[in-house]
């Protein structure tokens, strides 16, 4: 039932699009071998598109927080990307951070900023 | 007979093509051509399941759009008379639902789902969102009854292990109103680590901690029932403005 989530590698950032429920096991495998990829590639950044995700709750940006913090110590940054406006308006309603992560409007925004675009 | 693809073929058609839907019902095996008025309560839940996870491959963008749609052509659950889809299913006569009378009747639906695994979570928060905009509440609001849902569902999955998530839609003098009920018989929560919780000081090991005070952020009217070994019951309500 469960789709790994792959991991694109864009010149020296690793991208991954969000497409399946996120739950422990899988966010957990994604941390993990986000890290390992990073470190593999000396990645400059990674970039998690949430453009399908229609539902981000207070959980969901526990997972999303932690990955950024693992990719951060290791000197990468991560940004999050395609966040919907009906969802960013539910988590300043719920008084939830995204702080430890960048965000940006969309994947070509992101790579810009990462320097990768020009 | 109208048939779960003829009544989801109508509303894709246009949105997306022709070879992604044979696809999309492909996954849907028999399912696909089973007659719309014959659906149980599961197998509708297990179309949308599936078609949640296509729709958000194959139509990123529009997939909330398609999906609530998708909602409305398949009918009510047990109550294929308000679908306009359903309406030759009358004289078809094969197994129309017995309930198809007491929908209209009383003006509270009611809707209960259990909700004992991760995946539950899904289940719950979709058929909530599905709700809200049947009943008219705007794209935003339908976002938070989602979130709020999912946070409830979510909070009784880690630490009561099972509960049952209910949705009563209504209407008052002000508009449509979306209740909803979730409890469980669980551990319940002691006095000091609620005051935590309320002050956003209480971190959980597994989620952020914020789950119940987010929920009271998000809503206009929030109750909640808790005690050691008497379980937990949130009851939050939701309305749209007309």
């Amino acid at each position: 039932m469960d789709q790994n989530l792959a991991i694109i590698q864009i010149r020296n950032c690793l991208l991954v699009s969000i497409q399946a429920e996120l739950h422990d096991r899988l966010a957990l495998d994604l941390q993990e071998s986000l890290m390992e990829r990073v470190r593999a590639v000396d990645a400059k950044g990674v970039i998690l598109d949430v453009s399908a995700v229609e539902i981000i709750d207070s959980y969901i940006t526990r997972i999303l927080n932690d990955i950024g913090k693992s990719v951060r110590f290791m000197g990468a940054e991560c940004y999050i990307v395609g966040i919907r406006p009906a969802v960013a308006m539910t988590l300043i309603e719920m008084g939830v951070e995204l702080d430890s992560v960048s965000t940006a409007l969309n994947l070509d925004l992101a790579l810009e900023r990462l320097e990768l675009l020009q | 007979m109208r048939t779960v693809e003829d009544a989801i073929g109508a509303v894709l058609s246009g949105a997306i093509s022709a070879i992604t839907q044979r696809s999309i019902f492909n996954r849907l095996g028999g399912l696909a051509r089973t007659p719309v008025a014959q659906l149980g309560a599961t197998e509708r839940q297990t179309i949308l399941k599936e078609l949640e996870s296509s729709l958000r491959l194959f139509a990123r963008s529009s997939s909330g759009e398609l999906l609530a749609a998708c909602v409305r052509a398949l009918g009510e659950t047990g109550a294929a008379a308000s679908s306009p889809a359903s309406s030759g299913a009358v004289s078809g006569g094969a197994g129309a639902p017995a309930s198809a009378a007491a929908a209209p009747a009383s003006k509270a639906v009611r809707k209960t789902f259990a909700v004992d695994q991760e995946k539950d979570i899904a289940t719950a928060r979709l058929e909530a969102w599905s709700e809200a905009v049947r009943i008219g509440l705007s794209k935003f609001t339908a976002v938070k009854v989602a979130t709020a849902v999912s946070e409830l569902a979510r909070n009784i999955v880690f630490y009561a292990g099972k509960g049952t998530v209910e949705l009563v839609a209504s209407e008052d003098d002000r508009g449509p109103t979306l209740n909803i009920v979730a409890s469980d018989q669980g551990p319940g929560i002691e006095p000091r680590k609620l005051e935590e919780i309320w002050s956003g000081t209480y971190k959980s090991q597994r989620g952020m901690g914020k789950g119940l005070l987010a929920v009271k952020k998000l809503t206009s009217d929030f109750h909640l029932e808790t005690g050691a070994g008497k379980g937990t019951r949130v009851t939050c309500l939701f309305r749209g403005d007309r």
